[in-house]
């Protein structure tokens, strides 16, 4: 069934109308239809509901899609698909991608534990000041207040800094 | 050094000793590791692969990780060698079933292990009798900052050390502790010791690991998170649920004895019996029979048996150790006789001593 209204394109958009008693069926291309402007939303395809749903949850994972690692080849889609980088290089490239998936999988995108050496003096520190801080919290709620004032007094010492909360 | 070497003794760890070790046979820490500046295994080529291992074997050996290193070439080795490493617990199945050069180093204890081209570059293993994570820890953090003097790792501040899976990024640390917990199992509470231990993030494996099977009443308990917590905090989770779930095994066995001491000496001597007399025990049975005299002798019904004699045949009746003692690949019928002859010989061997 061709447009009623240009009559070049098929007809894909079925209006019913009902008037007082009177029934009016209009049969028009999507481009017709839009334009007579008509109430009616245009009717996504189920691969653009689920695009959509995809982009609500995780939000720029279409962006992502696109992204290849340029020093191992990896596309996000291949390591969505596998599971596994492909070079240290992943975790910066496709970092965006990482967060919610290491939230989800270790409660934290953060590491807290050892550090090489090689990363420096500046860095073992930070971690150490990090695990100390956590470490401080827990024992606040455990209300063990003597471990907590160990735990300031050494996380003073390490920031190298008296003045805090004085 | 010749795989055959070692085929009719087992590691250290198999010794039985150390804490709770009537129910903790041994504690288990690996690490990941990746050198800088290569792609992972799964998008390296045979040139990186090859320089990869290189690297590794020269900088193990400089790096002086343990006394009396011996390396192995894994793509030089048949299967059932490969399988017979696999057993030891000394390489992964993964790493068995890899391609190309790869390899590994261990000491001759077998306590420590280092893994070259597995799923990440480096997996450094120490495995100890007996529930030992903070011991073992010490050990494997030592091995870890020799290397990490001769190789640059992959690391970041954010994400810790960078590894192939995102499931081991951060710590690049699993530490599991393998249990045998015949009594929970017998009981039916066994579900409820996996669910706690499931709150608390940990998981339940079988005796060799990811999505193996457990046989023998033998659990693995390890952590799931990587990423987020300290090694320390990580074996402190592990260390404080493992105390609870030894004495849970205590208390259903006790139970068992109240309930009746005679079905379950009965069911301990007919296993050990079976173990003497059977001419043909397939792998599966054998576990079975295994767990059950173990249970018996920590429960003192049986008293001429050693735990380490006990811990050794668990690995020395497996498939792969079995080919390596007779020289030459069996079938599964052929496994079947040789188990039961090896069995008999050595429980004789008690016997005789006894006598």
């Amino acid at each position: 069934m061709k447009c009623e209204s240009c009559n070049k394109k098929y007809a894909t958009v079925h209006l019913t109308e009902i008037v007082g008693n009177v029934k009016k069926e209009r049969h028009l291309c999507e481009e017709c239809a839009q334009g007579v402007g008509t109430q009616i939303a245009k009717v996504p395809s189920p691969t653009e509901i689920l695009t959509n749903l995809i982009n609500q949850v995780a939000p720029g994972i279409s962006e992502l899609s696109k992204i290849v690692c340029p020093v191992c080849g990896l596309s996000y889609l291949e390591f969505r698909s596998h599971g596994r980088l492909g070079c240290p290089m992943d975790y910066t490239v496709f970092r965006k991608g990482l967060i919610p998936l290491l939230e989800k999988m270790h409660s934290s995108a953060q590491h807290v534990g050892k550090v090489p050496s090689r990363a420096g003096k500046e860095m073992i520190k930070k971690n150490e000041l990090m695990q100390l801080r956590n470490e401080l919290n827990k024992s606040i709620e455990k209300e063990d207040y003597e471990r907590a004032a160990e735990l300031r007094d050494k996380i003073y010492e390490l920031s190298g800094d008296n003045n805090e909360n004085k | 050094m010749k795989i055959s070497d070692l085929a009719d003794n087992t590691g250290e760890w198999l010794r039985g000793t150390g804490p709770e070790s009537d129910i903790v046979i041994s504690s288990r820490i690996r690490l990941a590791r990746n050198v800088a500046k290569y792609p992972f295994l799964s998008r390296a080529n045979v040139k990186q692969k090859k320089e990869l291992e290189e690297l590794i074997r020269t900088k193990i050996i400089e790096a002086d990780v343990a006394p009396a290193l011996s390396y192995i070439n894994l793509s030089e080795l048949s299967s059932v060698d490969r399988l017979f490493l696999v057993e030891r617990h000394l390489i992964s199945r993964e790493h068995a079933e890899g391609e190309k050069e790869r390899g590994v180093a261990f000491e001759k204890s077998e306590n420590i292990s280092v893994m070259v081209n597995e799923e990440d570059h480096i997996r450094i293993q120490v495995i100890r009798s007996g529930l030992e994570l903070r011991e073992t820890w010490k050990t494997i953090d030592i091995i870890d900052n020799k290397l990490e003097r001769k190789i640059n790792y992959a690391y970041s501040s954010q994400f810790g050390y960078l590894t192939a899976c995102p499931t081991n990024v951060g710590t690049g640390m699993r530490a599991s502790v393998m249990l045998h917990l015949p009594a929970l199992g017998m009981t039916h509470h066994i579900e409820k010791v996996f669910n706690a231990v499931m709150k608390l993030g940990l998981v339940v494996r079988g005796l060799y690991g990811e999505g193996t099977q457990v046989s023998g009443d033998l659990y693995q308990i390890s952590n799931q998170f990587t990423l987020g917590k300290s090694e320390a905090e990580i074996i402190e989770i592990i260390e404080g649920v493992i105390p609870r779930i030894t004495s849970y095994e205590r208390i259903a066995r006790k139970a068992l004895i109240a309930e009746s001491r005679e079905q379950l000496e009965d069911r301990v001597w007919r296993s050990y019996g079976m173990l003497k007399v059977a001419r043909m025990i397939t792998s599966e049975e054998i576990m079975h029979l295994l767990s059950q005299v173990r249970m018996g002798v920590n429960l003192g019904i049986i008293n001429d048996i050693e735990m380490k004699t006990l811990n050794e045949l668990f690995v020395l009746t497996l498939p792969g150790h079995l080919q390596k003692l007779e020289g030459r690949e069996l079938t599964s019928s052929q496994r079947n006789i040789i188990r039961a002859l090896y069995v008999r010989k050595r429980l004789e061997k008690i016997e005789t001593l006894k006598g």
